[in-house]
């Protein structure tokens, strides 16, 4: 096989020339340092390239696997790491300067766990300052989706998306607060999950609000991101918010069977009037679902009226819950956040005390509204985002309160599944006409800790949609 | 609801030990209205008798 090939692969590929040892992961790992050399630049999707490390730990797998010892799918795959996560020895910025010479003593839970499954961590991806929802704002320079230059790449786990586009990597990590996932992998055409809150252990990764947050893959294709969920998922007693319930085998879940599985749409979502989708995106969530329809799923509407509520109360949680992490940075030394962090940290800063309470109220009649919706449907459907990935406005500062209302609305499409904790996925569902196509989005949600379903919809949809590989890579 | 004035916005800040200025100001005081007036309008039947919990799931949610 060229070399030069071998980052256009999915994992379930990747791993089965691995195994069969007709590649090796010196091979692999070398023809990824590669192609960062070449796209990386264009792309600013890593803050630290770990080459030398990645080159030892390819040598040692290699050895390993050509002495009998393969450990599963995951061995000898280069993985990227959202620079929020803590990698031992190797810097941990959180895209601050703030936090540019943090380096962790341990691994993060969920890095442990994919070092035990043989993959390779090959960097510390790029993202938005704290995991915030602007592009702008990392301290080591914009990250640009690599399906246009210039547009928005999704945030704010910006170069997990970017990089896994690109084939800068095999799979990654993000982290979902309020769609950070979810966003990343539909603007650059991806599957990601978020998985249920509680499934994934958080030791080891820096807060952005702690009754949010979920660490969840980013992957080209669901069964990647079914694999390298399961080396991540499952109880950690170093996070007492992680439930000790059994962890399904996640690929095995892939049947493509979805006959006599009922299927909801989510109206509002759907309503340009109501949550302002646009008609593409629109179009192309309805075609999902007719192909899942095709394939046996009984597929009806659903209102969930309470969801146009979830922008506003989701933000007003997390603004809140992101300043009370580290006040102190905002006071000693705010000339180091960027300027949009800057106004966003201080904003969270006044939201008064019976305003946080009225949301954390409303958050409890959200998540009571979509588990009763649970009661009658498997799923749940949904654009992922209203629209295409934007052009990012690289000018600094809040133009306005519409602009600022407007970012609480078009948090209502994420920010609901991020409110009531349910596992969300999101899947490209199609791509916009025109010679510079743009990925659109699907988002499948499912009961509290049922990824396995979740992930098997993704699946069968994917399957029979074609997408993956159809549309082919970006262009780089 | 009334908006925030950026004098207003000026107060709250010293009460939480922030000194903010512009062009801050009026960045954060449009962020802030927009939240206040979108919390504002959130007027569900029962809201106040709900009781506000973290995000425990409950046991039954369970899949």
């Amino acid at each position: 096989m060229n070399q030069a090939d071998i980052p256009f692969l999915a994992v379930t590929e990747l791993a089965g020339l691995i195994e069969r040892e007709e590649i090796t992961p010196v091979d692999v790992v070398e023809a990824y340092l590669k192609r960062i050399d070449d796209v990386n630049p264009k792309l600013n999707a890593f803050i630290t390239v770990l080459k030398e490390q990645a080159l030892e730990e390819a040598a040692s797998a290699t050895s390993e696997i050509a002495n009998g010892g393969y450990l599963g799918p995951l061995h000898g795959i280069p993985i990227g790491i959202k620079d929020q996560i803590h990698t031992r020895g190797i810097r941990t910025t959180d895209a601050s300067k703030l936090r540019e010479h943090f380096v962790p003593d341990a691994d993060a839970t969920v890095v442990a766990n994919l070092k035990k499954t043989g993959a390779i961590v090959l960097g510390k991806l790029n993202m938005t300052e704290f995991a915030m929802g602007d592009p702008i704002t990392s301290a080591f320079g914009v990250t640009h989706n690599p399906w246009e230059i210039g547009r928005n790449p999704g945030t704010s786990s910006t170069g997990s998306g970017a990089a896994t586009a690109a084939c800068l990597c095999a799979t990654s990590l993000g982290e979902d607060t309020g769609g950070s996932v979810r966003g990343p992998a539909a603007n650059c055409g991806l599957a990601g999950i978020r998985p249920s809150w509680g499934r994934v252990s958080r030791f080891g990764v820096d807060g952005a609000s702690w009754s949010f947050d979920t660490i969840g893959p980013i992957s080209r294709t669901v069964e990647d991101c079914a694999i390298t969920l399961q080396a991540i998922a499952g109880y950690d007693s170093n996070d007492p918010y992680t439930w000790n319930v059994p962890v399904p085998d996640y690929r095995r879940a892939l049947t493509g069977d979805v006959r006599g599985m009922r299927v909801g749409i989510v109206k509002e979502l759907m309503d340009p009037e109501v949550c302002g989708v646009s008609n593409d995106v629109r179009d192309s969530v309805l075609g999902a679902a007719k192909i899942l329809e095709g394939l046996g799923a009984i597929v009806s509407e659903v209102s969930l009226p309470l969801t146009t509520i979830s922008g506003v109360v989701m933000r007003t949680l997390t603004s809140t819950e992101r300043v009370s992490l580290n006040p102190d940075w905002l006071r000693d030394r705010p000339e180091d956040f960027h300027h949009n962090t800057r106004v966003a940290f201080m904003t969270g800063s006044l939201i008064p005390s019976q305003t946080y309470y009225k949301a954390q109220k409303a958050r409890a009649l959200v998540r009571r509204q979509v588990l009763e919706a649970f009661k009658e449907f498997d799923v749940l459907l949904q654009p992922t985002n209203p629209s295409p990935p934007g052009i990012m406005d690289l000018t600094q500062g809040v133009k306005s309160k519409e602009q600022a209302a407007n970012a609480l609305k078009e948090s209502n499409f994420r920010g609901l599944y991020s409110l009531t904790g349910n596992p969300a996925l999101s899947v490209c569902c199609g791509f916009t006409d025109g010679d510079q196509p743009l990925p659109l989005a699907l988002q499948i949600a499912g009961r509290p800790f049922d990824e396995s379903t979740v992930l098997n919809v993704a699946y069968a949809y994917e399957q029979a949609a074609s997408i993956t590989g159809t549309h082919g890579h970006p262009p780089f | 609801m009334a908006e925030l004035s950026n004098g207003d916005i000026k107060a709250l800040g010293r009460a939480v030990n922030l000194n903010i200025q512009e062009p801050e100001l009026t960045q954060v005081a449009y962020s802030l209205n927009a939240i206040l007036e979108g919390m504002d309008q959130i007027d569900i039947p029962g809201l106040n008798s709900v009781e506000p919990l973290p995000i425990i799931l409950p046991e039954g949610s369970v899949a």
